[in-house]
């Protein structure tokens, strides 16, 4: 596609713009439930008022939206995510006390990503009964860099390719709803120091990272600075570090689990 | 399926060149201007120096990924910016923190959202319906074992 094409294109950032102003007119709402509140954002509107609008999941938006405004959409989110990401740079700076004081929790937060195999893997293998997708589902939260290990590795037609572009496309599909109200709910109940919360935001995703650090700066208004601020440190060491704990620890550790704990006659193959 | 082999990586830039970049970079600053307008006190004028410094650091961070030997991602590079500059010993870091504190952070993630929703391809849903409920399952676990796993191990050091 041409870079023009998708710089003029004005439908669709008409569309965009619309959204935006809708979006931010609504506002922030919470929404209590038992154990703490849901917060829904504009983001989050802005994210399913563009799914009303394209064309392959409403076929009625095709009035409005094509197949071209779907494809010239693609390189804009990298775009659209820069200012942000530029802007929580200029929190990050002033806070650099903070962060260095919170230095060996953030570094070692990183071991924590080992979670995703810890929760998920059993309960794929053990009680999904699936088979070696489980492994590429399982060993990351699937983001582009893990996609390229995958697809480097097994290659992207593979069982294991097949599981982590399951958990691409749902991630892509929800994973901004389901961060926001991780966040929002773990926050309300006091298990965890809203620290710890934010540390735990930096997660390979740009607009993931968004709506959770969003979610609880919102739900303690008081903490705001502090919390974009270690969520934006996190964000940018996964980005140095997660690349490195994928290929060195969780694969080669989902590998030797799926060794072990699969059924040794697979069903299906 | 031969759908596999040209799948493009969804971050990956293309042929997107600086120039593109800076009038890309335009367009949603100017969306993300008026999104800033409608969501908080801050003024048009305000907004819009805020913004600016803003594109001036998106471009020197994309000047940074085509320039430096070194293979992160762009937003890395553009984070790096922004904490530079804005280091408390920075000189004049005073003035560009108070300059782009008129622009609202969470506002800037909506137009990205919206171009987002807008995105999902017809390969994306397919996939999501092939691989069904299991998968999402396993995807939800997965998010939440990652985010309760750094929350935990955070909470265990602080």
């Amino acid at each position: 596609m041409q870079i023009k094409e998708i710089l003029f294109d004005w439908r669709l950032h008409l569309a965009v713009l619309i959204i935006t102003v809708i979006a931010e007119m609504i506002g922030i709402i919470s929404l209590p439930i038992g154990i703490g509140s849901i917060l829904l954002l504009p983001l989050l509107y802005a994210f399913v008022m563009g799914l009303l609008i394209n064309p392959n999941v409403i076929p009625a938006a095709r009035a409005i939206m094509t197949e071209r405004e779907v494809r010239a959409a693609t390189p804009m989110i990298v775009i659209a995510i820069m200012p942000f990401i530029a802007k929580f740079g200029t929190i990050i700076g002033p806070s650099m006390q903070t962060i260095i004081d919170a230095g060996p929790a953030l570094i070692l937060q990183e071991l924590g990503n080992l979670g995703t195999v810890v929760l998920a893997f059993p309960v794929a293998v053990l009680l999904l009964k699936m088979g070696r997708e489980s492994i590429g589902a399982t060993f990351s939260v699937a983001r582009e860099p893990n996609i390229a290990i995958i697809a480097d590795k097994y290659g992207l037609k593979s069982q294991e390719g097949a599981g982590v572009m399951g958990v691409y496309v749902i991630g892509t599909l929800f994973g901004t709803f389901i961060f926001a109200i991780l966040a929002s709910v773990l926050a309300t109940t006091g298990l965890f120091s809203i620290e710890a919360l934010a540390m735990a935001c930096g997660i390979g995703s740009g607009s993931m990272m968004a709506a959770c650090s969003g979610a609880l700066a919102s739900a303690v208004p008081e903490m705001k600075d502090q919390i974009l601020a270690l969520a934006g440190a996190s964000n940018l060491l996964t980005y140095a570090t997660g690349m490195y704990l994928c290929v060195f620890v969780s694969l080669p550790l989902t590998e030797k689990l799926y060794d072990w704990l699969a059924p040794k006659t697979p069903a299906g193959e | 399926m031969s759908d596999a082999e040209t799948f493009e990586e969804p971050t990956t830039d293309g042929k997107f060149g600086l120039a593109e970049h800076g009038a890309a970079l335009i367009v949603v600053s100017l969306i993300a201007l008026v999104g800033n307008t409608v969501a908080t006190e801050n003024t048009l004028p305000q907004g819009l120096v805020g913004l600016i410094i803003l594109w001036v650091m998106c471009m020197i961070g994309l000047l940074m990924t085509e320039y430096i030997p070194l293979k992160l991602p762009s937003v890395a590079w553009i984070s790096l910016v922004g904490i530079l500059a804005t280091l408390p010993w920075m000189p004049g870091s005073a003035w560009i923190v108070d300059k782009v504190s008129h622009v609202n952070f969470l506002t800037l993630a909506t137009p990205c959202l919206a171009y987002a929703g807008i995105a999902i391809s017809r390969r994306e849903i397919d996939i999501a319906k092939t691989s069904g409920w299991k998968i999402a399952v396993v995807a939800v676990l997965v998010m939440t074992g990652t985010y309760v796993g750094s929350a935990l191990v955070a909470q265990m050091f602080l």
